[in-house]
């Protein structure tokens, strides 16, 4: 399949009368390859019809922009002909004259002869041979817009537009001419982008619904593929189990941006009451508390401490506050001891839907502070019976079925143990039937394994070198081997606190974001090793930060040290962008093994949680590229590929996994009304 | 014999009855207006002539009136320099009228000085007019038909360069979409769309036109056409100028509405419906 149309990470913004600015579209980016049928979806206000007045020339991107086979799109031309919503026909011109008039001044390379030709072709493709003398005003709306297909399709334009092409007709009159359009598209393999309001009508017609969330900063929200076969007929796929799954997700998702509409509406109004006085200063508040957990992945929050990277932004009174445990990290923020705090991958989501019976707290993520940074060891043991890699590791435990087998992990929801549980069961081991979980500290995990009641533990560094170092184990795994740059710690607020402070959330983020930019020098590694040792942060003697962060990672006393440059990784590779299709993977996760039940409403809890906006804010004011494509495939080690836009179908396809619970998220009301359905019960 | 109502009518025949019946109010309305005239002017003294008399005063000059003085000989001569003033100001207004429609700079910079001119009444123009056409070979006449043109022009450039302004979005987005050429854009979209506002300036101009003819040739000297024709019935004072005057006026006003449905005619020819 070829890209026909690539719409490049378009923004558009309107400046406004007051010298502000609206931002419509936000790093919209989205191929349509050639022959494909894409609608575009959206409560009215979310940008979808600016989208498509940029893909006709009408309206240029403010940033970024629109490519159509190779050449950029600047003005309106016949290639990208528009069906307009109000048939936009000449009314003094007939059927005959107004599709003439669009074949004579376009295709005038032809003889007069094949462009009649072409005229009469469409006149009879769309049927209207009897009405062809009849002007626009004694014709129905159906005929008209029937007129302005032909019209459009005369040119053979590359792409054919569609504005809610039938949302003025009635509804006899909009199914058949529906199946008309899909039946000439079928057969002239047109390309075709529509807009529409109508669920029915975007499933029945399109390879890919492309939802986008509400403006301002409108984006794509999920992508649907349709998938049913070619060429359709509306009685079988109305008929098919699959169509009702597919209108279910476009409806959750249209409800979610409902709800998310007036939610932001109440937040505005009552921002208005807010005398705004913070308005002129640099930031509303320059004190801050920040909460960690000493690790190497501290460390931005360390550096912009001491770096000065904090004072740069206004921020002059950050005060870093060490707590022992994220369950402490995670009060904290609750009972608001603490206004921001680095946060286990899985956390920020965790604790909006909250677990373990804790009550909610919405909290916003709108920056990674670390990826990669952990390894799984196992025993000597293990590694005395001959245990290299996973499927040895299998074999070992089945052949020991009478013996407990052990784990150790810091906590549920750390993207460690995400990626452990997903680890094992990718070997075919149920993490919680064929072995036990147990949560301990990160510092417990070595002794337990030398004293052997646990076999293997997920961990940062110092404790998987050090369990190397002392050969009372060995490092199975890497957490670049299983996926490579995955997020591992993240900055969260409470969501409060962000719409409090937005200008403080921007700066603290642009801070951060230029310390994690200096821990990725490794010129300034040492240093850094220094400054995490003090007993003020990590107390901890530096050779034992030096594994890894700086020094070769040994991974069993038989192997060679080896460098591995992205173990702690903190800035390249727009290391600090959250991503969504990252957190879409840690709610499955997170699913999978019944630590919460999976949001019916993800979209609208991602949008809340993940904050893209103010990522991009504090990007663009560091010149740096505000966002990456939330809506690629995830390929992890084992080669199962993960797409973002369909969570469901994912964990339909999962075979280890608990009783998976699919639940309406609602954040805002006190008392939690669940309407629980289960996918599917524990094998 | 009456017709049975039950029968039916063929077309033709409910058509006729149609227009029959449609004609029994004005006819009722103008025979009593007659009537009422007759009645006030039917006094010994009374220096204002009845109908009758209008009528019976003016057989003579209804039918000796093609001679080089007679009433349609007049007519005709006003008609002609309306004719030629009125097709002056419908080209000049409507090239005028589509230039500033499409330049904004232009419309912005004339509209003042346009809606300043269109409210001149048409006889503030005379003398200027006389004055500028004294030294050519037919002053009076050169002037009555410049009177014409200014008078009927000022509608006919507004409603164009409205017409112009209005052409819907969705006109100007199909010409986008198909990249006509600017002779294309002309001829295929503007034009056809801005007819109708075309229209309505032009039967507003041939009102305007008609009205200030009659009153130029009666203050100009020396210029004939049906003006001079009722000033010089007014200023001679025989027996029969009143009548001949009425006639005159009674002839100035069908003819006025005959031109207004002439163009109301033609436009409904052109635009579309």
């Amino acid at each position: 399949m070829t890209i026909l149309v690539d719409i490049d990470h378009i923004d558009k913004i309107y400046p406004l009368k007051n010298g502000g600015e609206y931002v419509a579209l936000r790093n919209v980016d989205l191929k349509i390859n050639q022959g494909e049928f894409v609608s575009l979806i959206g409560h009215s206000g979310c940008g979808k019809s600016t989208l498509l007045n940029i893909i006709a020339g009408f309206e240029q991107a403010s940033i970024g922009g629109v490519v159509l086979s190779g050449k950029l799109i600047t003005a309106p031309g016949p290639d990208r002909m528009m069906v307009f919503q109000n048939y936009s026909l000449l009314p003094w011109l007939t059927v005959r004259q107004n599709i003439a008039l669009a074949v004579n001044k376009v295709m005038t390379d032809l003889p007069a002869e094949e462009r009649k030709e072409i005229i009469e072709k469409h006149i009879d493709l769309v049927g209207l041979r009897a009405a062809a003398e009849k002007r626009p005003s004694q014709l129905s709306g159906g005929m008209k817009q029937r007129t302005a297909i032909a019209r459009a399709l005369a040119i053979r334009p590359q792409v054919l537009l569609l504005d809610e092409p039938f949302g003025a007709l009635d509804a006899l009159t909009r199914g058949n001419l529906q199946e008309q359009l899909m039946a000439i598209c079928e057969e002239y393999k047109t390309t075709c982008v529509m807009v529409t309001h109508d669920v029915d009508e975007a499933l029945l017609l399109s390879d890919r619904v492309i939802m986008l969330t509400n403006g301002p900063e409108a984006h794509i929200g999920q992508i649907l593929n349709v998938e049913f076969t070619r060429p359709r007929k509306r009685m079988e796929v109305v008929n098919d189990p699959k169509y009702y799954v597919n209108r279910g997700e476009i409806i959750t998702f249209l409800n979610q941006q409902k709800r998310d509409k007036r939610r932001k509406r109440k937040v505005e109004v009552e921002k208005m009451a807010v005398p705004a006085i913070a308005a002129v200063r640099l930031v509303e508040k320059s004190v801050v508390t920040l909460g960690y957990v000493p690790t190497t992945d501290a460390a931005p929050l360390i550096v912009a401490k001491e770096k000065g990277f904090f004072a740069k932004y206004g921020l002059t009174q950050v005060e870093l506050i060490a707590d022992s445990s994220w369950q402490t990290i995670a009060d904290g923020l609750a009972n608001q001891r603490l206004d921001c705090a680095q946060l286990l991958a899985g956390m920020p989501l965790a604790m909006t839907i909250g677990v373990d019976r804790r009550r909610p707290t919405p909290i916003v993520t709108a920056m990674v502070l670390a990826r990669n940074g952990n390894a799984i060891t196992l025993s000597k043991k293990l590694y005395d019976d001959g245990v290299r890699d996973l499927q040895g590791l299998k074999e070992a435990i089945e052949a020991t079925p009478e013996l407990p087998h052990s784990f150790g992990l810091v906590d549920n929801v750390s993207m460690g143990s995400l990626l452990t549980r997903y680890w094992l069961a990718s070997g075919g081991i149920d993490p919680d039937q064929d072995i036990s979980l147990s949560l301990m500290s990160s510092a417990e995990m070595k002794n337990q394994l030398s004293k052997g009641f646990i076999d293997g533990y997920l961990a940062s560094e110092p404790w998987n070198s050090a369990a190397v170092k002392d050969n009372t184990g060995f490092v199975v795994a890497t957490d670049l081997e299983i996926w490579d740059g995955h997020q591992n710690k993240v900055l969260g607020v409470r969501e409060n606190w962000a719409q409090e402070n937005p200008k403080t959330h921007v700066a603290l983020i642009k801070a951060l974001i230029e310390a994690c930019e200096y821990c990725d020098d490794r010129r300034n590694r040492e240093e850094i090793v220094q400054m995490l040792a003090r007993p003020d942060y990590l107390n901890l003697p530096a050779a034992q930060l030096r594994p890894g962060f700086i020094e070769p990672f040994q991974r069993s006393q038989d192997q060679a040290p080896e460098l591995l440059l992205r173990f702690n990784q903190y800035y390249v590779e727009q290391s600090t962008c959250p991503r969504r299709s990252e957190a879409v993977w840690i709610l499955t996760q997170m699913a999978r093994w019944g630590i919460t039940p999976f949001p019916k409403n993800w979209v609208e809890l991602l949008e809340r949680v993940y904050s893209r906006e103010i990522y991009g804010k504090a990007a663009r004011e560091l010149g740096l590229q505000d966002g990456v494509d939330d809506h690629t495939l995830v390929k992890l080690f084992d080669g199962v590929l993960f797409n973002p836009d369909d969570p469901l179908s994912y964990l339909d396809s999962v075979t280890i996994h608990r009783e998976i619970c699919i639940e309406e998220i609602a954040i805002d009301e006190p008392v939690l009304k669940r309407t629980s359905r289960s996918l599917k019960t524990a094998a | 014999m009456t017709t049975a109502p039950a029968r039916p009518a063929s077309p033709t025949a409910e058509k006729a009855i149609e227009i029959f019946q449609s004609l029994i109010p004005p006819v009722i309305c103008s025979s009593a207006t007659l009537l009422l005239w007759q009645l006030l002017c039917s006094g010994a003294d009374s220096k204002m002539p009845g109908p009758i008399k209008v009528v019976s005063q003016t057989v003579g000059t209804i039918t000796g009136g093609f001679s080089e003085t007679g009433i349609w000989m007049q007519l005709l001569n006003s008609l002609t320099r309306v004719g030629i003033g009125y097709v002056a100001a419908a080209i000049l207004g409507i090239a005028i009228g589509v230039t500033i429609g499409v330049n904004k700079f232009l419309r912005d910079g004339f509209d003042p000085l346009i809606q300043i001119l269109r409210t001149v009444p048409p006889l503030a123009w005379l003398p200027i007019s006389t004055i500028l056409f004294l030294q050519t070979p037919k002053p009076a006449e050169n002037a009555g038909i410049f009177l014409i043109f200014i008078t009927a022009i000022w509608p006919i450039i507004i409603n164009t360069a409205v017409g112009v302004q209005q052409i819907p979005k969705d006109y100007t987005n199909v010409a986008k979409v198909l990249k006509l050429s600017g002779k294309d854009f002309l001829l295929s979209i503007l034009i056809p769309s801005t007819v109708p506002y075309i229209f309505t300036g032009l039967r507003i101009g041939i009102g305007l036109a008609w009205l200030a003819i009659v009153a130029a040739e009666m203050l100009s000297t020396g210029a004939g056409g049906i003006g001079a024709y009722i000033w010089n019935e007014y200023t001679s004072m025989l027996d029969d100028s009143i009548s001949k005057i009425i006639l005159a006026v009674f002839s100035v006003g069908l003819v006025g509405l005959v031109l207004d449905r002439i163009v109301g005619w033609l436009g409904s020819l052109v635009v579309a419906e």
